[in-house]
């Protein structure tokens, strides 16, 4: 899933300065499930935009949604009945396709975005989630013992362990489990090592960023 | 239930303690009725007097608390407080027991626990809840939490009692509770058996002179220290010594006084538990300052049970000082200091100074157990407690009379439990066929849904005499509250608790059309029951009652704010009822159950366990791995009992009881369900299979630890504890030949870095070892190499033994080095072992050396661990659902465990864990079906976005992503089975789609308590 | 103008917290009644929003009593809610409220005098810091 967490709520309180009425919309996609944009996320950041324009004395009204999907323009539809009621600030808690689709489908609205986007991953325990992947387009993992050089190393090298590897982590910071130990050893383990020893070949990257912005069309689907 | 017996379906527990209560809770779900008789007014014995409770530092009185309101509020179980037996007639299954209800000179029905009338009472008098160390008042109740929380009148003590003048207390009662003219009363009890937990009295240490205690101020007993410690104690939780009310610097624990000592304390057993409680004390006064130099002075360690050696282990490291010197004089020093001399480990003598000086008494009979078992027609043993067997170890000499705890032997708190579970299952079991015909159960009439009225609120304040009122003005609030929105009624009520006020409640809700009640008074914790009793009689649902707690947290601590006071009262009114209007009708619905159990593992543990389910009348898979039965008892010899023709016996028992089904070569692949419903696949000789089964009993067992060292395995002199034992039972002639010697070494490969715990038996079993040679070979030369000897309990007995029969004890210390064993030229065993009192290495020449091993436990973690879900300690031994007070449970409702798969131990308490685990099951499917519901959180599908953020955050374990009930092809969702959600709330404070709520306090509830709370008046809707 | 008169909200679990304000009573240690009990099943039911509304509402400081650590009925309720409640006092600060309004606390059952120390030390805080913004706000 994407992965994203909370912009900080200077920044947030930024986007609405000098605004009386918001409305603030999560996503119950990725960012619920990643703790980030659900119904109780935006619960927790109305109450704390509200209750910072009462310490203030500033007259504020947050209005909270949440939607199915923020990167669907029929559920995105379904915010045309409270949008018409006239917002200055549409907050979207959704990753970054969120306040672009709004965006798109209420254009005379200002969007602003309170998520960061962060990374696609998943969740490896209670409150910790760890990148893994990069969307480069093409998938190379079954190479690599089921894990991601592109996202997991630090350099991305596609033949490695560089010289930074020690004790399984990464030079960049002990926080950082080396992938390239982690799939040597995965090879070691399972005693076939001599598969993985030959130099993988060059990554075809044309499917990655070369060609700006990507699309996928599928044409049996397309009316 | 027609009863077809002439037993009786009631059992009379004696004594109120952890013991009684354990086993009257058990009796009363398993299907009996019972009568609590404590002699004293109030129940939870002694557990409530200490602080904390090791080895976990818990706080003693929250964890007994919630099972004192237990008892105090179960319909089965009868407290006969002030009450002593008389006598007890008839036999098993039919006794009749005379008992005296002594006056308690308060009417409990109307008394209200205010504590006005002890405010009043002129008569000081010592305090024995505080041991002594402050004063009570002569009319008073023992402690804040006590069940029933009801005053008494110590008649001895006042002052209008013995002489006819004062009657303060009859004066002040605002409940006109108090009656001068109450009489003992005698009644006589039907019951089918009869349990005795009637605990111990703490040793008096002012018989041996010596440690001049009542003497010196500042030479107190290990128990006056609990109450020092004490949040609620006489110094309120400040460490002061008594003389000054100091904080002490340098604290002195002298173990073993009452205790070991026939010379001075005419005491020969071992009280079992002094070494751990010193050790805890040490421990937490060094948290409360943590400069405070603490000294312990014992003579062996005897850190036996789960986890207690790595609390000792952790308290050296805190800096607690242990020092192996068994103190003989006291000298008094200046500032009321003690000066202790002693001899250290290098020889040297010492002379220390100490601020404090704690005697770690002993536990011994009750003064009045002679007297006790008279009427019980039991008999004492030597020692004064009650006489039991090694194998039978909780039936008294008298059939149908068991006997449970410390008045048996002394014991911790877990093995208490554990006894007296097994009590509960020997008392069930003898009147079986009489379950359920005493019991009663509660009728409501049908109950009136409300679910589309529009809230109409009743709300009474309670004067609680002059209690809230003479603080808070009622009136003023009574006012107030009328115009809260759905307010239907508000009015004033001198005792809401009183059998008329709750009459007149019932009344309100009729008349008024109430469907919505707040109570306006004391505390929940006590009160919130009775109070929903009262809706459900009145036909509402119990839910919708919300108390605002305005007496303990409001008049009581705001004595001297009047004004302010009621002002809070307004808040905390206005607060509950915001929250009672939006309160919704909740059921509990019923489940039903699979009435058999599984029993996992057929050793000692579990074919008693087994064998007690099935005696109790259910039907048992008993599952073992191997094709043999037994585990390890058949291996065991020991000179106090036949454990092998025992074994031979409960198999063959076993084997031929119609209600176990035995599988043999079979475990456990995969397990499903939750308490009542589980379903078990196994893999057998002849394929899978599958068992369903209502709960669970894990008894995975372990066995004696193979060392690597000592030249185990290389020379065939060199033998294993059960080794010994075969040679032993087997009679061997080998062992008869004159002038051998033979050398035990105790704590081989145990008690050290990769085993940090004790196996508990070990100690014993060596010296029972050794004294079977001696009887047989009385010129062998016995020598045992021992770290501290754990011979705990009456076990100490058999030391004292052996050392006077010249068994030869020489104690090496890890530090100092282990004893070395090397094979000699002339076929002996040759051992090097440095001598603790020649300080100098000697050599023995042994022809047998017995290492005297550990206990592992079986691998657990595929076959139990992973197929259960239950969870190991780090040394692999099962965890338990708490260490102290649910010894035979595991985390997960329906499962227990029995035997060394919890922890090492000797048979007879092996045997008393699987009983225990018989009794504790039969509370489960002994009913029809089982209750769940309530207070719990519940999902709703439509909003769940399957993230697994509950699955993570719960404690227990219990949401798990299920498919969707109606069409499994549609999404699924979070599901937390009922019966098994424990009621935190965690996940619904955690759920990022909002998307579970918590019955009875949901965030609707909870917002506009504390909305209403804060913010003044809203106006009543139109 | 009279003296500052804080309104404290406490968040009291039902097994240790709750239970020591109890004991407190039954003790009769008299504590500042500013502080007014709501009751909760485990500290690890309180939520965030809670202390938000709680504050929305003009209370000037709330806390949260949990049992002991390691000492939480259900394992480790009081170590989650000690977790949301740093986590609320970060966001506080971020908005210009004194995280100090917020806070956790730890008692068993038996200490009573503790947790009437507590409230009354809390109180003191909460007094020092003067009326809340929001509530002075409010008041406006």
């Amino acid at each position: 899933m994407i992965i994203c967490e909370r912009k900080p709520i200077d920044e947030i309180k930024g986007f609405i300065a000098g605004k009386k009425k918001v409305l603030l919309v999560g996503c119950r996609g990725c960012v619920t499930v990643c703790n980030a944009g659900g119904t109780k996320e935006v619960e927790i950041l109305a109450a704390l935009l509200r209750l910072d324009a009462q310490k203030e004395g500033v007259e504020l009204t947050v209005d909270e949604f949440t939607l199915e999907r923020q990167c669907d323009p029929e559920y995105v539809d379904e915010l045309a009945d409270l949008v018409a009621k006239g917002y200055e600030v549409i907050l979207s808690m959704a990753c970054s396709v969120g306040p672009q689709f709004l965006s798109r489908r209420y254009p005379k609205e200002r969007v602003f975005p309170s998520l960061n986007t962060c990374f696609i991953g998943g969740a490896l325990a209670h409150g910790v989630w760890a990148e893994h992947c990069q969307a480069c387009g093409n998938c190379i993992i079954h190479n690599y013992g089921g894990m991601c050089p592109v996202s997991r190393c630090s350099k991305s090298i596609m033949n490695g362990p560089c010289g930074g590897s020690s004790n399984g982590v990464c030079e960049i910071s002990k926080e950082v489990e080396c992938v390239w130990h982690l799939i040597a050893s995965k090879y070691m383990d399972e005693g076939r090592l001599e598969e993985f020893a030959p130099i993988q070949p060059i990554k075809d990257w044309s499917k990655s960023r070369d060609g700006g912005p990507r699309k996928i069309v599928r044409e049996e689907l397309v009316k | 239930m027609a009863n077809s017996t002439n037993k009786s379906g009631a059992v009379m527990v004696i004594g109120g303690g952890i013991a009684g209560i354990q086993a009257a809770l058990d009796l009363a779900e398993m299907g009996f009725y019972v009568y609590m008789v404590e002699k004293g007014p109030a129940i939870g014995g002694r557990m409530a007097q200490l602080d904390k409770t090791f080895p976990t530092n818990d706080c003693s009185i929250c964890m007994i608390s919630p099972k004192l309101n237990d008892v105090g509020g179960h319909i089965n179980i009868e407290i006969l407080t002030l009450t002593d037996v008389l006598s007890v007639k008839g036999g098993e299954g039919d006794f009749s027991v005379t008992v005296r209800k002594n006056p308690r000179y308060i009417d409990m029905s109307k008394c209200i626990a205010c504590g006005e009338c002890a405010a009043k009472c002129p008569k000081k008098v010592s305090n024995y809840f505080n041991e002594g160390v402050d004063n009570r008042k002569a009319i008073y109740v023992e402690y804040a939490q006590a069940v029933p929380l009801k005053f008494s009148i110590n008649a001895a003590e006042c002052i209008y009692l013995t002489k006819g003048k004062c009657g303060n207390c009859q004066k002040v009662c605002p409940a006109k509770a108090v009656n001068y003219e109450d009489k003992a009363e005698e009644v006589t009890l039907r019951v089918g058996s009869v349990v005795v937990a009637s605990g111990f009295d703490v040793f008096d240490p002012s018989v041996a002179e010596t440690y001049r205690y009542g003497q010196w101020p500042n030479i107190i007993t290990s128990m006056e220290y609990e109450r020092i410690l004490s949040a609620s104690g006489p110094f309120q939780g400040h460490l002061v010594r008594p003389s000054d009310h100091k904080e002490p610097k340098k604290i002195a624990w002298l173990q073993c006084v009452g205790s070991r000592d026939v010379n001075r304390c005419d005491k020969r057993y071992c009280s079992a538990v002094c070494c751990m409680y010193a050790i805890k004390e040490a421990v937490i006064s060094k948290e409360h300052s943590p400069s405070l130099e603490a000294s312990i002075f014992y003579m062996d360690i005897r850190t036996y049970g789960k986890d207690f050696e790595k609390y000792y282990n952790r308290a050296q490291d805190a800096g607690v000082k242990f020092v192996r010197s068994r103190i003989h004089t006291l000298t008094p020093g200046a500032d009321g200091n003690t000066v202790l001399e002693y001899i250290d480990d290098a020889g040297e003598k010492q002379s220390e100074t100490f601020d404090l000086v704690v005697l770690s008494v002993g536990l011994t009979p009750r003064v009045n157990l002679p007297k006790l078992a008279e009427s019980l027609e039991i008999d004492l043993n030597e020692d004064g407690f009650v006489q039991t067997q090694p194998l039978t170890p909780i039936n008294s000499t008298r059939a149908g009379v068991f006997a449970c705890g410390a008045v048996n032997e002394p014991k911790d708190i877990p093995f208490t439990v554990m006894e007296a579970s097994a009590a509960a299952e020997a008392a069930g079991r003898v009147i079986a066929e009489a379950k359920g015909t005493m019991t009663k159960s509660r009728v409501y009439p049908p109950e009136r849904d409300v679910k589309n009225e529009v809230p109409r609120i009743g709300v009474f304040i309670c004067h609680c005499g002059i209690n809230i009122a003479s603080v808070i003005n009622i009136q003023e609030v009574v006012d107030y509250c009328q115009d809260l929105p759905f307010v239907e009624l508000c009015t004033n009520t001198l005792f809401a608790c009183s059998a008329d006020s709750l009459g007149k409640i019932k009344e309100a809700i009729d008349e008024h059309k109430l469907n919505r009640l707040v109570v306006a008074s004391c505390t929940p914790r006590t009160h919130e029951p009775m109070f929903r009793e009262a809706l459900a009689q009145a036909g509402l649902n119990k839910y919708l009652f919300e108390m605002a707690n305005i007496r303990d947290q409001n008049s009581w601590v705001h004595q001297k704010e009047p004004a302010k006071a009621t002002q809070k009262a307004k808040d905390l009114v206005r607060g509950a009822v915001a929250k009672a209007a939006l309160l919704e009708q909740m059921y509990q619905t019923k489940v039903s159950l699979t009435k058999e159990a599984l029993v996992v593992g057929a050793g000692a543990a579990g074919l008693n366990s087994a064998l007690s389910i099935a005696k109790l009348g259910y039907p048992v898979h008993l599952v073992e791995k191997t094709d043999t039965l037994g585990g390890n008892g058949p291996k065991i010899f020991s000179r106090e009992k036949d454990v092998r023709g025992y074994m031979v016996k409960l198999i063959k028992e076993v084997e031929e009881n119609p209600n176990i089904k035995i599988y043999r070569n079979s475990y456990p692949t995969s397990s499903h369900g939750f308490v009542g419903n589980f379903e078990t696949k196994f893999q057998g000789p002849d394929g899978e299979f599958s068992i369903a089964h209502g709960v669970t009993v894990l008894c995975a067992g372990g066995h004696a630890h193979k060392p690597t060292s000592y030249l185990y395995g290389e020379n065939p002199n060199v033998l294993l504890s059960l080794d010994m034992d075969e040679l032993l039972a087997t009679n061997s002639e080998t062992i008869k030949k004159p002038g051998q010697t033979f050398a035990f070494i105790q704590c081989v490969e145990s008690r050290d870095p990769d085993r940090p715990y004790c196996s508990k038996i070990c100690c014993t079993h060596s010296i029972e070892s050794a004294l079977t040679i001696l009887d047989r070979n009385p010129e062998a030369t016995i020598y045992i190499l021992c770290r501290d000897i754990r011979t705990y309990g009456f076990r100490e007995k058999l030391y004292q033994e052996a050392r006077s029969r010249g068994v030869r004890f020489i104690k090496y210390c890890l530090d100092c080095g282990k004893p070395e064993v090397v094979a000699g030229a002339n076929g002996k065993l040759n051992i090097t072992i440095k001598d603790h009192v020649l300080n100098r290495p000697l050599l023995i020449e042994a022809d047998y050396v017995t290492l005297a091993t550990g206990i592992d436990p079986t691998p657990m973690r595929e076959e139990i661990v992973e197929v259960f879900k239950g969870q190991l300690s780090a040394e692999g031994f099962l965890f338990e659902a708490h260490m102290k007070l649910r010894p035979v449970d595991l985390a997960t409702d329906g499962q227990f465990l029995a035997g060394l798969a919890h922890y090492p131990k000797p048979l007879e308490e092996t045997i008393v864990q699987a009983k225990a685990s018989a009794a504790r099951v039969a509370t489960i499917l002994s009913k029809d079906h089982i209750m769940v519901g309530g207070v719990i959180a519940v999902v709703d599908p439509d909003k769940c976005a399957v993230c697994c953020t509950c699955v993570r955050a719960c404690p227990v374990q219990v949401p798990k992503i299920v498919r969707n009930e109606t069409d499994p092809a549609l999404r699924g969702h979070a599901y937390m089975e009922p019966a098994m959600c424990h009621g935190c709330g965690v996940c619904v404070s955690e759920c990022p789609g909002k998307a579970i709520k918590f019955q009875f306090f949901t965030d609707e509830q909870l917002l506009a308590k504390v909305e209403a709370m804060i913010v003044e008046k809203k106006a009543k809707p139109a | 103008m009279s003296e500052f008169e804080p309104k404290i909200i406490a968040f009291c679990c039902q097994y240790c917290a709750y239970n020591a304000a109890d004991t407190a009573g039954s003790m009769r240690l008299q504590y500042t009644p500013n502080v007014e009990i709501v009751l909760i099943p485990c500290s690890g039911r309180f939520d965030v929003i809670l202390a938000l509304k709680a504050f929305q509402s003009g209370a000037d400081g709330v806390y949260v009593a949990g049992c002991l650590e390691g000492g939480c009925h259900f394992l480790d309720g009081n170590i989650r809610a000690k977790k949301r409640v740093v986590y609320l006092q970060n966001e506080l600060k971020k908005i210009g409220l004194e995280p100090e309004r917020l806070a956790m606390v730890n008692v068993s059952a038996s200490q009573g005098p503790q947790f009437a120390a507590y409230v009354d030390e809390f109180a003191g805080v909460v007094k020092g810091l003067g009326p809340s913004p929001v509530k002075k706000q409010l008041a406006a």
